[in-house]
């Protein structure tokens, strides 16, 4: 129903036949969320500008003066800077890789009929849920056997397979939402199967591509387990680990681990403010269509 | 052609020669970096160990930021038979599972035939590192810990000093709390390490059977009566003497509550002692306000963290590199290095506290000196028991401390996590 209608018979616009104080609880709530979503991000940069003292006395209190020694504290004590790099380059090709790759077989999955169709996927889809430390032991086996150890292409490679079951949802339901006719189409023209598929309907999945390379940017950007156990040197490190330099069983510095998370998060959160509609999308998508 | 035959037969021998006068790369994983109080202690024994093997033994350290994160991977390399030439057991009895699974190396031979480094070796230090008769370990952290307490809030309280006995002790604990005074830091968190100090001193100091309790490795029945005694005050401690956060709190809880001057006491070992004049931590001041003193009925924690370990490595080379490391981590020179720049004392009793410690260190030296009377002396309870009892004590001391639990059910949880590793 589009907005003409809802206003007709009516000369003012619907919006302003409520009077503000009908809307003020809409707002309230909304306020609310807006809140409770912010607040996790707004005390961890406070407390970044706070003493290890006033953090673990008053945990909710204003600093009582601005200053910066944490950040300081946190570039000196780690190699956060080194570690972001890398993050930024392993969770870049991983997410390119991984959903240029995995889009293929859900395009073959949603428009293809083969033999074991149903079961394939089945099992590509329920690796989703096997516990990343039963992952672990094989998983080590399987990098360090090709010799990929302790090397970008090794924490890529696993970073791909992680966010394949994934991936291979958001863009099956993607393609399954597409209509057929336009691959007929294209087909009728003289077009082949790669062409089609690259020229004609990878365009037109733009919007489920987006979803599938947020979640996995966000996922691999996160991760910690696989990348402490797969790299030793410092070239191939990333983000998370260096967020473990601040606390030991006797020491700590809260100050500079919550610059230090300040400083790991600001590109998370760009990247969800920059794509929130597709990463929106990516949690109903394989909802509704399937 | 001859010549020119010998000289190529020459140049490949030179050729083959080079692996064997290659440089050994020991990868050596550790969590001493970053805020931990070691991570400048290893950083200067990598630089010196490097500079005296240049050419010949090289450590390349790799940095596991977090105790736990290091558990984890060493039990993934462990599980992946893969581990490095040399692993710190620390207090997390990787020994055992490294053995286990018989991957370690016998150190007997070693240190039967070099005196120097036998000589650093006292009987607890064999008893921690040794299995069967056979040493696997060296090490080079004493372990020995006592507690801390506020002067200026005894002064307040009216209190002259440490308390000589338990009973004193729960005399000073009532005095301090009608004085306003949060009496003692606790924590049921991360293991619960400040909380299980006490625990383990009250055992210990319990009688004849509560002290061979605590000498026991792995004790597999936790409901005999001192271990319930020892329950039973910290119950009343958690319920009557300690901070709101306690419950749930983690190390970092209790620290802060006597570092910030909220509580009285605090159990913890030597290491804690830079804190006392971090102004990020600390007021300003505070380090002049911090006593030490042992436990009660002449208590103290005193042996030998479980140490360094070689694991079996495909070449006798690299072995042969690896002992000579440990060999250097834990010889006397490093032990002064980690009494110098950790305050932490030394495994070793022929170790000599040095001048220089007890100036950078003052409370080190009121703490050696309060460490003479200690006429009771044993690991740490977390040191002894089974690792998954460290989980059942944070997850079922909150109960415990709130009543919903008798210490007879915790002491018999207790006993079930251990009748789960036979």
């Amino acid at each position: 129903m589009t907005q003409k209608a809802l206003t007709k018979g009516n000369n003012r616009p619907l919006r302003d036949s409520r009077s503000w104080y009908a809307r003020l609880p809409a707002y309230v709530y909304m306020l609310l969320c807006v809140l409770v979503a912010l607040f996790p991000l707004v005390w961890v940069i406070l407390s970044s500008l706070k003493t290890n003292a006033q953090i673990l006395s008053s945990a909710v209190s204003l600093p009582t003066d601005i200053n910066f020694d944490g950040y300081r504290m946190a570039l000196q004590v780690s190699p956060i800077l080194r570690y972001f790099f890398n993050s930024v380059i392993i969770t870049l090709l991983s997410t390119f890789v991984n959903v240029f790759l995995v889009s293929m077989a859900a395009y073959v999955f949603s428009r293809t009929r083969f033999r074991g169709k149903g079961l394939l996927f089945s099992i590509l889809a329920l690796s989703m849920v096997v516990p990343v430390t039963a992952l672990m032991q094989p998983v080590y086996q399987v990098i360090t056997s090709l010799g990929l150890s302790d090397s970008l292409p090794g924490l890529i490679l696993v970073y791909v397979a992680l966010n394949m079951p994934l991936t291979l949802l958001i863009m099956r339901a993607t393609f399954a939402g597409l209509p057929a006719s336009l691959e007929e189409a294209a087909y009728i023209d003289g077009a082949g199967f790669m062409y089609t598929y690259l020229r004609v309907m990878l365009p037109v999945a733009k919007g489920g591509l987006a979803s599938a390379a947020v979640m996995a940017f966000l996922n691999s950007w996160n991760e910690f387990t696989f990348a402490l156990v797969l790299t030793k040197s410092p070239a191939v490190r990333t983000l998370p680990l260096s967020l473990s330099y601040f606390t030991s069983q006797f020491s700590f510095n809260y100050t500079a681990l919550f610059a230090a998370i300040t400083m790991a998060v600001i590109p998370s959160i760009l990247v969800f403010a920059l794509f929130q509609e597709q990463v929106s999308q990516s949690l109903v998508i394989g909802a509704v269509k399937g | 052609m001859k010549k020119v035959l010998s000289l190529l037969l020459t140049a490949v021998m030179l050729l083959a020669a080079v692996p064997a006068l290659a440089e050994i790369t020991l990868d050596y994983p550790t969590f001493q970096v970053g805020v931990n109080t070691a991570a400048p202690v290893i950083a200067q024994l990598v630089e010196e160990f490097n500079a005296q093997h240049a050419g010949q033994i090289a450590i390349k350290v790799e940095e596991i930021p977090g105790d736990a994160n290091y558990i984890e991977k060493i039990k993934v390399l462990l599980a992946s038979n893969d581990l490095p030439p040399v692993i710190y057991g620390a207090g997390y009895n990787l020994l055992d599972l490294a053995l286990a699974k018989e991957l370690l190396v016998d150190l007997t031979e070693y240190v039967d035939t070099d005196p120097e480094w036998k000589a650093l070796y006292n009987d607890k230090a064999f008893e921690v590192n040794s299995r069967d008769g056979k040493v696997y370990g060296s090490s080079s952290e004493g372990n020995t810990i006592g507690y801390f307490y506020n002067k200026e809030l005894f002064e307040k309280a009216g209190l002259a000093g440490p308390a000589k006995t338990w009973e004193e002790f729960f005399a000073q604990l009532d005095t301090l709390k009608a004085a306003g005074i949060t009496p003692v830091s606790m924590d049921t968190a991360d293991s619960a390490w400040v909380t299980s100090l006490w625990m383990g001193a009250m055992i210990a100091t319990s009688g004849e059977e509560g002290k061979a309790f605590m000498a026991q490795m792995m004790p597999d029945n936790y409901n005999t009566p001192e271990v319930i005694a020892a329950l039973t005050n910290i119950q009343k401690m958690f319920m009557e003497y300690t901070t709101l956060d306690a419950v749930g709190g983690k190390y970092e809880n209790a620290a802060n509550a006597f570092l910030s001057g909220q509580t009285a006491m605090i159990a913890n070992g030597p290491w804690m002692i830079g804190d006392f004049s971090d102004t990020t931590k600390a007021p300003e001041g505070f380090s002049d306000k911090v006593g030490v003193a042992i436990y009660p009925e002449g208590f103290a924690y005193d042996e030998p963290i479980q140490g360094y370990l070689v694991t079996k490595q495909d070449d006798p080379a690299v072995v042969e590199a690896a002992v000579e490391m440990v060999k250097f981590f834990t010889g006397a020179h490093a032990q002064t290095v980690a009494l110098e720049k950790q305050g932490m004392l030394p495994a070793s009793t022929a170790v000599e506290i040095t001048q220089a410690a007890k100036d950078n260190f003052p409370l080190l030296a009121e703490f050696v000196e309060a460490l003479e009377g200690a006429r009771i002396r044993t690991a740490t309870t977390q040191a002894t028991m089974y690792p998954n009892l460290l989980d059942i004590m944070s997850a079922e001391l909150p109960n415990l401390a709130n009543g919903s639990m008798t210490p007879e059910q915790f002491a018999q949880a207790l006993t079930d996590g251990a009748a789960k590793n036979k």
